[in-house]
């Protein structure tokens, strides 16, 4: 029986693995919604770092804003290929009827969910590494190899909490027309007092008390963290991890909430079962 | 090790007092029928009936809310993987991945399958040959359709659902699909068909039911539905001014009648009347007009069936 069990588990791996190779293949193809959520935040790294070119940062000790932004950027980058990426596209699947054909499929819902995370983990690895490369060649930012266990845990921290927070929000688009109104909605103003496009140097305390609630500051606080010249250690922020460790949790929560169907209806049925049924309909 | 499904009733589809309701209103309202392997079975009805919320809950997209269903052995409500391996799929509207092409497609969904069929063969069944290169973005309507038939056929299955597959194809179109439909069932498949076009069943169909307002009200071959092949004939022609309905010879009829200029005689022995008619109308010199003799269509018995259409705009309204 275990036997089965493996090798059924292991054919299912096995097309996780093709499945990734396809949605990534549909994600390069598509430029206007996969490449331009890319090329976005290096767009911002370019044009913010020009206009701040040899500033530094008064009250972080008079470190260069570079050392500050590239951190900033990648925060920015991350939450685009995930949380928006995730949300826009899976709202346009679902209103296109893809989940529910996908859910025809003898292909588990669970192994199509899966592809759709390491698809996006493998854009946010390419995203990390082009912010990075960019920041170290052209805007001499360093990246301190004993503070690499903080950056490392808090990308992977932070691409976790916003990717299942992108699926887990489409339940609250009700349309794939409404999903960029609705993510930018959610994400912007947040940008703004998350410490993303500069310090929260001055702002009001309740506005920082608000930002600190929500995990886009944890992420952006969390690589500057890291990035920081000044950071003694291994450069991990217990705080900002615990925050994106809750919303992690919160994430992972709202993304079964909707990928689960209650099957009350049919007397002895299996209780619930994940299914991608209320991606498709609200009956 | 693994579960053999073996039917030993030869039954593709057994469904027993089917309900489906929506809140307050009951879409389905008790359904019963039995579809036989290697039989086309269809589901024809008004918009709004109930005939797709029957197939998605035989494709376990939809749960019942009383009643039995058994597809290929199977309860569908369990959503088994055993169930998805053999059964093909096309929904009503329903997309693919845009951005992929379509042979891509046709590969990616056949790897989900533990038997597929060769692409090449799908490709020349719904004659997408040309296309096999070009993105799902740049098919026209009729050419998706064909490539949703396709992708349900991927997998090799025993059962077929094809919720509307013809909707918005030209007439060319139409005909091509059910020459390929009908191919399905010389490979022995048993197929499951919704429609609201009255030619499309009774040219696929072994079997017909006709729905309205979630109710089966009539069911049967396509050529006896409704008693059709019971009901008497219509003889109809035009007469000369100077004759009128008198001066007609005996006949066995049930009635003549007079619409506009035209006389309608219907009769259970049209060979008869239809012979005492012309020859009537050769001694006297009568030139008849238009004459015709006509059975009653599936589409004159399915009107009659359906009759009162208001009574389904609520049950439409509430599941939409």
């Amino acid at each position: 029986m275990s036997a089965v069990t493996t090798s059924s588990l292991k054919r299912d791996l096995g097309l996780v693995a093709w499945q990734i190779r396809y949605e990534q293949r549909a994600y390069w193809r598509n430029r206007g919604r996969g490449v331009f959520t890319f090329v976005f935040p290096l767009m911002f790294l370019v044009i913010f770092a020009s206009l701040n070119q040899g500033a530094h940062i008064a009250s972080r000790g008079g470190i260069a804003y570079d050392a500050f932004f590239v951190p900033g950027i990648l925060a920015y980058g991350v939450i685009a290929t995930t949380f928006v990426n995730m949300a826009i596209s899976t709202a346009i699947l679902r209103d296109q009827g893809v989940l529910k054909r996908m859910q025809g499929t003898p292909l588990p819902p669970w192994a199509y969910v899966m592809a759709r995370i390491g698809s996006t983990v493998i854009i946010v690895l390419l995203m990390t590494v082009l912010v990075l490369a960019l920041g170290a060649i052209a805007y001499n930012v360093h990246i301190h190899v004993a503070t690499l266990p903080g950056l490392a845990a808090t990308l992977i921290l932070g691409t976790a909490a916003f990717t299942a927070l992108g699926i887990g929000i489409t339940r609250f688009i009700p349309n794939a027309e409404a999903a960029p109104v609705v993510v930018n909605l959610v994400i912007l103003p947040l940008t703004f007092i998350s410490s993303i496009w500069f310090p929260p140097d001055g702002m009001p305390n309740w506005l920082v008390q608000i930002a600190k609630i929500f995990p886009i500051r944890a992420l952006a606080d969390g690589l500057e963290y890291a990035f920081d010249p000044r950071t003694v250690g291994a450069g991990l922020n217990a705080q900002d991890l615990r925050t994106l460790a809750i919303w992690t949790a919160i994430g992972v929560f709202a993304m079964l909430r909707f990928l689960r169907r209650p099957q009350g209806e049919v007397s002895g049925g299996s209780g619930r079962r994940l299914t991608l049924g209320s991606l498709w309909t609200r009956t | 090790m693994t579960t053999t499904h073996t039917q030993t009733d030869g039954l593709a589809i057994e469904v027993r007092d089917l309900r489906k309701a929506y809140g307050e209103v009951e879409a389905v309202r008790g359904v019963s029928f039995e579809v036989s392997r290697g039989e086309v079975f269809c589901l024809l009805g008004p918009n709004g009936a109930g005939k797709t919320t029957i197939v998605e809950i035989l494709e376990g997209y939809r749960t019942r809310s009383d009643g039995e269903a058994r597809v290929l052995g199977m309860d569908p409500a369990h959503g088994q993987r055993a169930l998805r391996e053999r059964v093909g799929i096309v929904l009503q509207q329903c997309g693919v991945q845009n951005d992929l092409t379509v042979t891509e497609l046709l590969e990616m969904y056949g790897r989900y399958q533990p038997r597929r069929r060769p692409v090449d063969e799908l490709l020349e069944l719904v004659e997408l040959g040309e296309k096999r290169d070009t993105r799902a973005r740049f098919l026209s309507g009729g050419q998706l359709r064909r490539l949703d038939l396709a992708l349900a056929l991927v997998g090799d299955p025993d059962l077929i659902f094809l919720d509307e597959p013809t909707t918005g194809f030209d007439p060319g179109a139409r005909r091509h699909a059910w020459s390929t439909i009908r191919s399905l069932c010389d490979l022995g498949k048993t197929v499951f068909l919704t429609t609201h076009y009255m030619d499309e069943a009774q040219h696929l169909a072994n079997r017909v039911a006709v729905m309205n307002a979630g109710r089966i009200i009539a069911m049967g071959r396509p050529e006896e539905l409704g008693g059709r092949d019971l009901r008497p004939a219509e003889i109809r022609f035009s007469l000369p001014v100077q004759w009128s309905l008198g001066d007609l010879p005996d006949m066995p009829c049930e009635a003549r009648a007079l619409e506009g200029d035209r006389v309608v005689i219907t009769t259970k022995d049209p060979v008869v009347a239809a012979q005492r008619i012309t020859t009537w109308a050769l001694d006297h010199d009568a030139d008849l007009g238009h004459f015709s003799v006509s059975q009653p269509t599936l589409e004159d018995i399915y009107l009659e069936l359906t009759g009162d259409q208001r009574e389904n705009v609520s049950t439409e309204e509430v599941v939409r």
